[in-house]
Protein backbone atom coordinates (compact mmCIF):
# COMPACT_ATOMS: atom_id res chain seq x y z
CA UNK A 1 0.00 0.00 0.00
CA UNK A 2 1.33 2.95 -1.13
CA UNK A 3 1.49 5.99 1.60
CA UNK A 4 -0.65 8.37 -0.54
CA UNK A 5 -3.44 5.54 -0.86
CA UNK A 6 -6.40 5.68 1.31
CA UNK A 7 -8.50 2.24 1.90
CA UNK A 8 -11.90 3.02 2.10
CA UNK A 9 -13.34 -0.34 0.89
CA UNK A 10 -13.77 -2.45 3.94
CA UNK A 11 -17.30 -3.35 3.29
CA UNK A 12 -15.57 -5.18 0.79
CA UNK A 13 -12.46 -6.71 2.59
CA UNK A 14 -10.71 -5.74 5.48
CA UNK A 15 -6.89 -5.79 6.00
CA UNK A 16 -5.62 -8.52 8.48
CA UNK A 17 -5.30 -7.47 11.73
CA UNK A 18 -1.92 -8.42 13.35
CA UNK A 19 -3.16 -10.15 15.74
CA UNK A 20 -4.74 -12.41 13.69
CA UNK A 21 -1.53 -12.75 11.18
CA UNK A 22 0.31 -13.71 14.50
CA UNK A 23 -2.21 -16.21 15.62
CA UNK A 24 -2.18 -18.09 11.83
CA UNK A 25 1.80 -17.66 11.62
CA UNK A 26 1.44 -19.59 15.14
CA UNK A 27 -0.87 -22.13 13.87
CA UNK A 28 0.97 -22.41 10.44
CA UNK A 29 4.23 -22.75 11.54
CA UNK A 30 4.18 -25.02 14.81
CA UNK A 31 0.91 -27.28 13.96
CA UNK A 32 0.26 -29.32 11.00
CA UNK A 33 -2.05 -31.85 11.79
CA UNK A 34 -5.34 -32.73 10.04
CA UNK A 35 -7.71 -31.90 12.66
CA UNK A 36 -9.85 -35.12 11.76
CA UNK A 37 -6.81 -37.47 12.83
CA UNK A 38 -7.05 -38.94 16.05
CA UNK A 39 -3.31 -39.05 16.44
CA UNK A 40 -1.94 -36.32 19.01
CA UNK A 41 -0.73 -33.73 16.53
CA UNK A 42 -4.41 -34.09 15.30
CA UNK A 43 -6.40 -33.63 18.46
CA UNK A 44 -3.79 -30.43 19.12
CA UNK A 45 -5.53 -28.94 15.38
CA UNK A 46 -8.87 -30.07 16.40
CA UNK A 47 -7.89 -28.47 19.74
CA UNK A 48 -7.52 -25.23 17.92
CA UNK A 49 -10.65 -25.53 15.76
CA UNK A 50 -12.97 -26.60 18.55
CA UNK A 51 -11.15 -23.13 20.28
CA UNK A 52 -11.80 -20.94 16.92
CA UNK A 53 -15.28 -22.23 17.22
CA UNK A 54 -15.78 -21.58 20.65
CA UNK A 55 -14.69 -17.61 19.96
CA UNK A 56 -17.01 -17.51 16.65
CA UNK A 57 -19.62 -18.47 18.77
CA UNK A 58 -18.98 -16.32 21.96
CA UNK A 59 -19.20 -13.57 19.15
CA UNK A 60 -22.40 -14.13 17.44
CA UNK A 61 -24.08 -15.34 20.56
CA UNK A 62 -24.29 -19.36 19.47
CA UNK A 63 -23.14 -22.25 21.06
CA UNK A 64 -20.38 -23.63 18.98
CA UNK A 65 -22.03 -27.19 18.22
CA UNK A 66 -24.32 -24.66 16.05
CA UNK A 67 -21.52 -23.46 13.32
CA UNK A 68 -20.11 -25.40 10.56
CA UNK A 69 -16.97 -23.78 9.37
CA UNK A 70 -16.77 -23.12 5.03
CA UNK A 71 -15.03 -21.00 3.00
CA UNK A 72 -16.53 -17.67 3.77
CA UNK A 73 -20.34 -16.01 3.17
CA UNK A 74 -20.74 -17.22 -0.20
CA UNK A 75 -20.61 -20.99 0.51
CA UNK A 76 -22.56 -20.44 3.27
CA UNK A 77 -25.07 -18.73 1.52
CA UNK A 78 -25.18 -21.92 -1.43
CA UNK A 79 -25.27 -24.25 1.87
CA UNK A 80 -27.77 -22.34 3.55
CA UNK A 81 -30.56 -22.00 0.18
CA UNK A 82 -29.81 -25.22 -1.57
CA UNK A 83 -29.52 -27.25 1.68
CA UNK A 84 -32.72 -26.39 2.50
CA UNK A 85 -34.35 -26.31 -0.81
CA UNK A 86 -33.36 -29.14 -2.19
CA UNK A 87 -34.26 -31.08 0.93
CA UNK A 88 -38.06 -32.08 -0.85
CA UNK A 89 -38.89 -33.35 -4.18
CA UNK A 90 -41.20 -33.90 -6.02
CA UNK A 91 -43.49 -30.85 -4.76
CA UNK A 92 -44.04 -27.34 -5.00
CA UNK A 93 -41.16 -25.16 -2.88
CA UNK A 94 -40.94 -21.51 -2.26
CA UNK A 95 -37.85 -19.22 -1.27
CA UNK A 96 -38.80 -15.67 0.11
CA UNK A 97 -35.80 -13.47 -0.69
CA UNK A 98 -35.27 -9.71 -1.47
CA UNK A 99 -34.21 -8.00 -4.46
CA UNK A 100 -31.68 -6.45 -2.54
CA UNK A 101 -29.74 -9.46 -1.62
CA UNK A 102 -26.08 -10.04 -2.27
CA UNK A 103 -25.07 -12.07 -5.64
CA UNK A 104 -24.50 -15.00 -3.61
CA UNK A 105 -28.21 -15.25 -2.35
CA UNK A 106 -29.67 -14.15 -5.66
CA UNK A 107 -27.42 -16.27 -7.94
CA UNK A 108 -28.07 -19.48 -5.71
CA UNK A 109 -32.03 -18.07 -6.11
CA UNK A 110 -32.08 -18.03 -9.75
CA UNK A 111 -30.20 -21.48 -10.18
CA UNK A 112 -33.11 -22.94 -7.95
CA UNK A 113 -35.86 -20.88 -9.85
CA UNK A 114 -34.12 -22.40 -13.10
CA UNK A 115 -34.84 -26.38 -11.45
CA UNK A 116 -37.83 -25.92 -10.24
CA UNK A 117 -38.18 -23.78 -6.73
CA UNK A 118 -40.74 -20.35 -7.04
CA UNK A 119 -39.20 -17.63 -6.05
CA UNK A 120 -40.39 -14.21 -4.78
CA UNK A 121 -37.74 -11.49 -4.81
CA UNK A 122 -39.19 -9.05 -2.02
CA UNK A 123 -38.71 -5.10 -3.56
CA UNK A 124 -36.81 -3.19 -1.46
CA UNK A 125 -38.09 0.82 -0.06
CA UNK A 126 -36.35 4.34 -1.53
CA UNK A 127 -34.65 4.16 1.76
CA UNK A 128 -33.39 0.83 1.00
CA UNK A 129 -35.24 -1.25 3.47
CA UNK A 130 -37.07 -4.34 2.86
CA UNK A 131 -40.71 -3.98 5.11
CA UNK A 132 -41.55 -7.17 6.67
CA UNK A 133 -44.99 -6.89 5.80
CA UNK A 134 -44.09 -7.30 2.75
CA UNK A 135 -42.05 -10.02 3.06
CA UNK A 136 -44.70 -11.61 5.34
CA UNK A 137 -47.09 -10.71 2.66
CA UNK A 138 -45.13 -12.85 0.35
CA UNK A 139 -45.13 -16.20 2.37
CA UNK A 140 -47.47 -19.00 1.14
CA UNK A 141 -47.95 -22.66 2.16
CA UNK A 142 -45.15 -23.69 0.19
CA UNK A 143 -42.44 -21.34 1.53
CA UNK A 144 -39.87 -23.11 3.02
CA UNK A 145 -36.68 -20.36 3.37
CA UNK A 146 -37.06 -16.65 3.71
CA UNK A 147 -33.56 -15.32 3.29
CA UNK A 148 -33.22 -11.87 3.89
CA UNK A 149 -29.51 -9.70 4.62
CA UNK A 150 -28.90 -8.25 7.67
CA UNK A 151 -26.92 -5.27 6.55
CA UNK A 152 -26.91 -4.48 3.07
CA UNK A 153 -24.03 -4.70 1.61
CA UNK A 154 -23.75 -1.44 -0.77
CA UNK A 155 -26.08 0.63 1.34
CA UNK A 156 -25.15 0.01 5.05
CA UNK A 157 -29.29 -0.40 5.68
CA UNK A 158 -30.61 -2.88 8.34
CA UNK A 159 -32.79 -4.74 7.56
CA UNK A 160 -35.54 -5.63 10.85
CA UNK A 161 -35.08 -9.27 10.78
CA UNK A 162 -35.89 -9.88 14.67
CA UNK A 163 -39.57 -8.93 13.31
CA UNK A 164 -39.02 -10.96 9.93
CA UNK A 165 -37.98 -13.73 11.77
CA UNK A 166 -40.43 -13.84 14.50
CA UNK A 167 -43.57 -13.81 11.37
CA UNK A 168 -41.31 -17.00 9.75
CA UNK A 169 -40.81 -18.43 13.32
CA UNK A 170 -44.95 -18.18 14.09
CA UNK A 171 -45.47 -19.55 10.38
CA UNK A 172 -42.97 -22.32 10.81
CA UNK A 173 -41.04 -21.55 8.00
CA UNK A 174 -37.20 -21.53 8.29
CA UNK A 175 -35.32 -17.51 7.88
CA UNK A 176 -31.76 -17.41 7.27
CA UNK A 177 -29.86 -14.17 7.25
CA UNK A 178 -26.46 -13.31 5.46
CA UNK A 179 -24.54 -11.60 8.68
CA UNK A 180 -21.29 -10.80 6.33
CA UNK A 181 -21.56 -7.29 6.89
CA UNK A 182 -23.24 -7.13 10.31
CA UNK A 183 -20.87 -8.92 12.23
CA UNK A 184 -18.50 -6.64 14.50
CA UNK A 185 -20.84 -3.73 14.04
CA UNK A 186 -23.95 -4.93 15.18
CA UNK A 187 -24.62 -7.23 18.39
CA UNK A 188 -26.01 -10.86 17.48
CA UNK A 189 -27.44 -13.46 20.00
CA UNK A 190 -28.02 -15.87 17.35
CA UNK A 191 -29.27 -18.31 20.50
CA UNK A 192 -32.13 -16.16 21.08
CA UNK A 193 -33.11 -14.89 18.04
CA UNK A 194 -35.75 -16.01 15.57
CA UNK A 195 -33.06 -17.38 13.39
CA UNK A 196 -32.42 -20.52 11.94
CA UNK A 197 -29.47 -20.29 9.33
CA UNK A 198 -26.88 -17.19 9.39
CA UNK A 199 -24.14 -16.75 7.39
CA UNK A 200 -20.63 -15.69 8.80
CA UNK A 201 -17.72 -14.54 7.13
CA UNK A 202 -13.79 -13.86 8.32
CA UNK A 203 -12.69 -11.17 5.99
CA UNK A 204 -14.70 -8.23 6.37
CA UNK A 205 -13.99 -7.98 10.31
CA UNK A 206 -10.14 -8.17 9.94
CA UNK A 207 -10.09 -11.62 9.61
CA UNK A 208 -8.13 -13.85 6.73
CA UNK A 209 -10.31 -14.26 3.51
CA UNK A 210 -11.44 -18.26 2.43
CA UNK A 211 -13.11 -18.66 6.16
CA UNK A 212 -16.52 -18.46 7.25
CA UNK A 213 -18.98 -20.36 8.98
CA UNK A 214 -22.97 -21.38 8.73
CA UNK A 215 -25.32 -20.90 12.05
CA UNK A 216 -27.62 -23.82 11.77
CA UNK A 217 -29.87 -23.92 14.45
CA UNK A 218 -30.59 -26.97 16.28
CA UNK A 219 -33.25 -29.68 14.12
CA UNK A 220 -32.53 -28.07 11.11
CA UNK A 221 -31.34 -30.04 8.48
CA UNK A 222 -29.74 -29.57 5.58
CA UNK A 223 -28.65 -31.21 3.00
CA UNK A 224 -25.14 -31.17 2.07
CA UNK A 225 -23.46 -29.23 -0.67
CA UNK A 226 -20.04 -30.78 -0.84
CA UNK A 227 -19.64 -35.06 -0.74
CA UNK A 228 -15.78 -36.31 0.10
CA UNK A 229 -15.84 -36.27 4.14
CA UNK A 230 -18.08 -36.55 7.41
CA UNK A 231 -16.08 -33.17 8.29
CA UNK A 232 -18.51 -30.65 9.92
CA UNK A 233 -21.17 -33.26 10.97
CA UNK A 234 -21.23 -34.17 7.08
CA UNK A 235 -22.20 -31.42 5.84
CA UNK A 236 -19.41 -30.08 4.79
CA UNK A 237 -16.67 -32.31 3.55
CA UNK A 238 -13.31 -31.09 3.33
CA UNK A 239 -10.25 -31.20 5.22
CA UNK A 240 -10.56 -28.03 7.85
CA UNK A 241 -8.29 -25.48 6.92
CA UNK A 242 -7.21 -24.89 10.64
CA UNK A 243 -5.03 -21.52 10.34
CA UNK A 244 -7.79 -19.67 8.41
CA UNK A 245 -10.59 -21.24 11.15
CA UNK A 246 -7.98 -19.96 13.73
CA UNK A 247 -7.68 -16.17 12.17
CA UNK A 248 -11.17 -16.41 11.78
CA UNK A 249 -11.19 -17.23 15.61
CA UNK A 250 -9.21 -14.62 16.54
CA UNK A 251 -11.10 -11.91 14.45
CA UNK A 252 -14.37 -12.73 15.69
CA UNK A 253 -13.01 -12.40 19.25
CA UNK A 254 -11.54 -8.78 18.24
CA UNK A 255 -14.62 -7.96 16.46
CA UNK A 256 -16.39 -6.00 19.24
CA UNK A 257 -19.24 -3.88 18.28
CA UNK A 258 -19.85 -2.24 21.56
CA UNK A 259 -15.88 -1.10 21.10
CA UNK A 260 -15.82 -0.47 16.99
CA UNK A 261 -19.08 0.80 15.99
CA UNK A 262 -19.02 4.24 17.58
CA UNK A 263 -15.97 5.05 16.41
CA UNK A 264 -16.71 4.20 12.95
CA UNK A 265 -20.38 5.77 13.23
CA UNK A 266 -18.07 9.02 14.02
CA UNK A 267 -15.46 8.26 10.95
CA UNK A 268 -18.28 7.84 8.43
CA UNK A 269 -20.51 11.07 9.67
CA UNK A 270 -17.46 13.17 9.81
CA UNK A 271 -16.99 11.65 5.97
CA UNK A 272 -20.87 12.79 5.28
CA UNK A 273 -19.83 16.22 6.68
CA UNK A 274 -17.07 16.70 4.23
CA UNK A 275 -19.22 15.02 1.22
CA UNK A 276 -22.14 16.85 1.64
CA UNK A 277 -21.03 19.81 1.22
CA UNK A 278 -20.47 18.99 -2.54
CA UNK A 279 -23.23 20.36 -4.99
CA UNK A 280 -25.41 17.24 -6.35
CA UNK A 281 -24.56 14.71 -3.39
CA UNK A 282 -26.97 12.48 -1.95
CA UNK A 283 -27.15 9.62 0.25
CA UNK A 284 -28.37 6.03 -0.68
CA UNK A 285 -30.41 4.54 2.37
CA UNK A 286 -31.99 5.35 5.03
CA UNK A 287 -29.58 7.06 7.10
CA UNK A 288 -32.18 6.21 10.24
CA UNK A 289 -31.16 2.12 9.18
CA UNK A 290 -27.81 2.45 8.61
CA UNK A 291 -24.69 0.31 10.10
CA UNK A 292 -21.99 2.65 11.44
CA UNK A 293 -19.17 1.34 8.93
CA UNK A 294 -21.17 2.15 5.69
CA UNK A 295 -21.72 5.58 3.50
CA UNK A 296 -23.39 5.12 -0.06
CA UNK A 297 -23.71 8.58 -2.12
CA UNK A 298 -24.06 9.22 -5.64
CA UNK A 299 -22.82 13.02 -7.34
CA UNK A 300 -25.06 13.80 -9.68
CA UNK A 301 -23.58 15.12 -13.51
CA UNK A 302 -20.71 12.80 -13.01
CA UNK A 303 -19.69 9.11 -14.77
CA UNK A 304 -19.25 6.30 -12.03
CA UNK A 305 -16.36 5.15 -14.10
CA UNK A 306 -14.47 8.44 -14.41
CA UNK A 307 -15.10 9.79 -10.85
CA UNK A 308 -13.34 6.06 -9.62
CA UNK A 309 -10.96 6.63 -12.15
CA UNK A 310 -9.95 9.96 -10.98
CA UNK A 311 -9.72 8.54 -7.53
CA UNK A 312 -7.39 5.65 -8.28
CA UNK A 313 -5.65 6.50 -4.70
CA UNK A 314 -8.46 6.30 -2.88
CA UNK A 315 -10.13 3.21 -2.76
CA UNK A 316 -13.66 2.72 -2.83
CA UNK A 317 -16.33 0.86 -4.60
CA UNK A 318 -18.91 1.24 -7.10
CA UNK A 319 -21.44 -0.99 -5.55
CA UNK A 320 -20.61 -4.75 -4.57
CA UNK A 321 -16.74 -5.52 -5.07
CA UNK A 322 -18.29 -9.25 -6.22
CA UNK A 323 -19.71 -7.40 -8.67
CA UNK A 324 -17.06 -5.16 -10.01
CA UNK A 325 -16.28 -5.83 -13.00
CA UNK A 326 -20.22 -5.98 -14.40
CA UNK A 327 -20.56 -2.78 -16.64
CA UNK A 328 -24.21 -2.53 -15.21
CA UNK A 329 -25.60 -0.21 -12.37
CA UNK A 330 -25.88 -1.62 -9.04
CA UNK A 331 -28.78 -4.09 -8.75
CA UNK A 332 -29.29 -2.76 -5.02
CA UNK A 333 -29.12 0.82 -5.87
CA UNK A 334 -31.36 0.64 -9.05
CA UNK A 335 -33.92 -1.75 -7.09
CA UNK A 336 -34.17 1.35 -4.54
CA UNK A 337 -35.34 3.54 -7.29
CA UNK A 338 -32.46 5.21 -8.66
CA UNK A 339 -32.04 5.54 -12.41
CA UNK A 340 -29.26 3.86 -14.34
CA UNK A 341 -26.81 7.17 -14.32
CA UNK A 342 -27.29 8.18 -11.21
CA UNK A 343 -26.66 4.35 -9.71
CA UNK A 344 -24.20 4.56 -11.58
CA UNK A 345 -21.88 7.46 -10.38
CA UNK A 346 -22.38 6.26 -6.52
CA UNK A 347 -19.59 5.22 -4.64
CA UNK A 348 -19.35 2.85 -1.56
CA UNK A 349 -17.41 4.09 1.42
CA UNK A 350 -16.61 1.95 4.18
CA UNK A 351 -14.65 2.22 7.14
CA UNK A 352 -12.90 -0.42 9.81
CA UNK A 353 -10.13 -0.31 12.22
CA UNK A 354 -7.25 1.38 10.99
CA UNK A 355 -9.32 4.14 9.39
CA UNK A 356 -8.43 7.52 10.77
CA UNK A 357 -10.08 10.96 10.71
CA UNK A 358 -7.29 12.55 8.51
CA UNK A 359 -7.65 9.93 5.79
CA UNK A 360 -11.61 10.31 5.84
CA UNK A 361 -11.40 14.28 5.66
CA UNK A 362 -8.42 13.79 2.81
CA UNK A 363 -10.00 11.27 0.72
CA UNK A 364 -13.48 14.00 0.83
CA UNK A 365 -11.06 16.37 -0.48
CA UNK A 366 -9.80 14.24 -3.10
CA UNK A 367 -13.94 13.65 -4.46
CA UNK A 368 -14.69 16.75 -4.21
CA UNK A 369 -11.99 17.74 -6.71
CA UNK A 370 -12.32 15.11 -9.05
CA UNK A 371 -16.49 15.42 -9.14
CA UNK A 372 -15.81 19.65 -10.13
CA UNK A 373 -13.49 18.76 -12.42
CA UNK A 374 -15.72 16.27 -14.13
CA UNK A 375 -18.98 18.55 -14.34
CA UNK A 376 -16.17 21.09 -15.90
CA UNK A 377 -15.81 18.77 -18.68
CA UNK A 378 -19.75 18.42 -19.12
CA UNK A 379 -20.78 22.16 -18.29
CA UNK A 380 -23.49 21.74 -21.02
CA UNK A 381 -24.48 18.21 -20.66
CA UNK A 382 -28.13 17.62 -20.93
CA UNK A 383 -30.55 16.55 -18.19
CA UNK A 384 -30.27 13.12 -18.27
CA UNK A 385 -26.61 12.93 -17.25
CA UNK A 386 -27.98 14.41 -13.76
CA UNK A 387 -30.92 12.85 -13.57
CA UNK B 1 -10.68 -1.69 -15.92
CA UNK B 2 -7.54 -1.34 -17.46
CA UNK B 3 -6.32 2.20 -19.00
CA UNK B 4 -3.18 2.63 -21.49
CA UNK B 5 -1.04 4.98 -20.18
CA UNK B 6 -2.34 7.41 -23.31
CA UNK B 7 -5.54 7.26 -22.18
CA UNK B 8 -3.98 8.47 -18.27
CA UNK B 9 -2.61 11.48 -19.50
CA UNK B 10 -5.36 12.97 -21.53
CA UNK B 11 -7.98 12.08 -19.04
CA UNK B 12 -5.73 13.87 -16.42
CA UNK B 13 -5.07 16.64 -18.24
CA UNK B 14 -7.63 16.72 -21.39
CA UNK B 15 -6.44 18.98 -24.29
CA UNK B 16 -9.14 21.68 -25.79
CA UNK B 17 -11.27 20.42 -23.02
CA UNK B 18 -13.48 24.14 -23.12
CA UNK B 19 -16.04 26.27 -24.47
CA UNK B 20 -15.25 28.52 -26.95
CA UNK B 21 -16.95 31.93 -27.05
CA UNK B 22 -20.33 31.71 -28.11
CA UNK B 23 -19.74 34.73 -30.88
CA UNK B 24 -16.85 33.54 -32.12
CA UNK B 25 -16.64 33.78 -35.98
CA UNK B 26 -16.78 31.05 -37.97
CA UNK B 27 -18.37 28.84 -35.10
CA UNK B 28 -20.23 25.25 -35.66
CA UNK B 29 -21.19 23.14 -32.98
CA UNK B 30 -22.34 19.51 -32.77
CA UNK B 31 -23.29 17.15 -30.21
CA UNK B 32 -24.68 13.44 -29.93
CA UNK B 33 -25.13 10.94 -26.91
CA UNK B 34 -26.32 7.40 -26.07
CA UNK B 35 -28.53 7.33 -23.20
CA UNK B 36 -28.23 3.64 -22.72
CA UNK B 37 -24.55 3.88 -22.82
CA UNK B 38 -23.97 6.93 -20.29
CA UNK B 39 -22.67 9.37 -23.12
CA UNK B 40 -22.47 12.82 -24.28
CA UNK B 41 -20.27 14.20 -26.34
CA UNK B 42 -19.86 18.34 -27.82
CA UNK B 43 -17.53 19.89 -30.33
CA UNK B 44 -17.32 23.30 -31.00
CA UNK B 45 -14.85 24.16 -34.25
CA UNK B 46 -14.11 27.61 -35.73
CA UNK B 47 -13.72 27.62 -38.82
CA UNK B 48 -11.39 30.03 -40.79
CA UNK B 49 -10.29 29.59 -44.51
CA UNK B 50 -11.23 25.70 -44.67
CA UNK B 51 -9.00 24.99 -41.60
CA UNK B 52 -10.21 24.41 -38.14
CA UNK B 53 -9.03 27.60 -36.31
CA UNK B 54 -9.86 26.11 -32.97
CA UNK B 55 -11.44 23.36 -31.46
CA UNK B 56 -12.99 22.48 -28.01
CA UNK B 57 -14.93 19.41 -26.57
CA UNK B 58 -17.37 19.04 -23.77
CA UNK B 59 -17.81 15.66 -22.55
CA UNK B 60 -19.93 13.17 -19.87
CA UNK B 61 -18.18 9.13 -19.83
CA UNK B 62 -15.99 7.15 -18.94
CA UNK B 63 -12.35 8.07 -19.32
CA UNK B 64 -11.90 6.21 -22.89
CA UNK B 65 -14.23 8.60 -24.01
CA UNK B 66 -12.64 11.49 -22.08
CA UNK B 67 -9.29 10.77 -23.33
CA UNK B 68 -10.63 9.96 -27.18
CA UNK B 69 -12.06 13.62 -27.31
CA UNK B 70 -9.18 15.01 -26.23
CA UNK B 71 -7.14 13.19 -28.38
CA UNK B 72 -9.61 13.90 -31.69
CA UNK B 73 -9.94 17.75 -30.42
CA UNK B 74 -6.11 18.16 -30.56
CA UNK B 75 -6.18 16.32 -34.29
CA UNK B 76 -9.07 18.81 -35.62
CA UNK B 77 -7.24 21.83 -34.55
CA UNK B 78 -5.53 23.45 -37.11
CA UNK B 79 -6.40 20.84 -39.96
CA UNK B 80 -7.60 21.59 -43.38
CA UNK B 81 -11.17 21.28 -43.28
CA UNK B 82 -11.21 18.65 -45.60
CA UNK B 83 -8.99 16.63 -43.75
CA UNK B 84 -10.85 16.52 -40.62
CA UNK B 85 -13.68 15.66 -42.19
CA UNK B 86 -12.25 12.50 -42.45
CA UNK B 87 -11.69 11.43 -38.98
CA UNK B 88 -11.96 8.43 -38.01
CA UNK B 89 -12.77 6.95 -34.39
CA UNK B 90 -11.33 3.77 -34.99
CA UNK B 91 -7.83 4.71 -35.52
CA UNK B 92 -8.02 7.10 -32.26
CA UNK B 93 -9.06 3.94 -30.28
CA UNK B 94 -6.14 2.07 -31.35
CA UNK B 95 -3.73 4.45 -30.53
CA UNK B 96 -5.71 4.33 -26.99
CA UNK B 97 -5.65 0.39 -26.63
CA UNK B 98 -9.28 1.03 -25.87
CA UNK B 99 -11.11 -2.17 -25.68
CA UNK B 100 -13.74 -3.12 -28.02
CA UNK B 101 -16.82 -2.79 -26.40
CA UNK B 102 -16.27 0.25 -25.70
CA UNK B 103 -16.21 1.34 -29.37
CA UNK B 104 -20.02 1.95 -28.99
CA UNK B 105 -19.38 5.18 -26.95
CA UNK B 106 -17.00 6.47 -28.71
CA UNK B 107 -18.37 6.41 -32.33
CA UNK B 108 -20.47 9.16 -30.83
CA UNK B 109 -17.35 11.58 -30.78
CA UNK B 110 -16.90 10.72 -34.96
CA UNK B 111 -21.04 11.53 -34.31
CA UNK B 112 -20.64 15.07 -32.67
CA UNK B 113 -17.83 16.40 -34.89
CA UNK B 114 -20.32 15.07 -37.74
CA UNK B 115 -22.64 16.77 -36.79
CA UNK B 116 -20.91 20.40 -36.44
CA UNK B 117 -20.08 19.88 -40.85
CA UNK B 118 -23.51 19.45 -41.10
CA UNK B 119 -24.52 22.70 -38.92
CA UNK B 120 -21.50 24.34 -41.02
CA UNK B 121 -23.54 23.73 -44.17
Amino acid sequence: MSSREIYLDYAATAPLDPQVAAAMYECMTSEHGNPSSSHAAGRRARALVEAARAAVGARVGAPSECLIFTSGATESNNLALSGVLRRSRNRRVHLVTSRIEHKSVLDVARMLEASGVAVTYVPATEGGWIEPGRVVEAIDADTQLVSIMHVNNETGVIQDIETIGEACRARGVLFHVDAAQGVGKLPLTLATAPIDLCSLTAHKVCGPKGVGALYVAPRVTLVPQLHGGEQERSLRAGTLATHQIVGMGKAYELADPVREAPRLAALRDRLWRELGAIDGVRQNGDPARRAAHVLNVAFRGVDGESLRYALRGVCVSAGSACAADSPEASHVLTGMGLSDVLAGGALRFSVGRFTTEDEVVSAAARVAAAVALLRSLARNAPAWCSA
Amino acid sequence: MEYSLAVERHFAAPKKARELPAGMAGLVAGEAEDRTLHVWVRFQLQIVDGVVAAAGFQAFGCPHTVAAASVVAEWLEGRLVDAARKLDVKTVCAELEVPTEKLGKLLRIEDAVAACWRSEQ
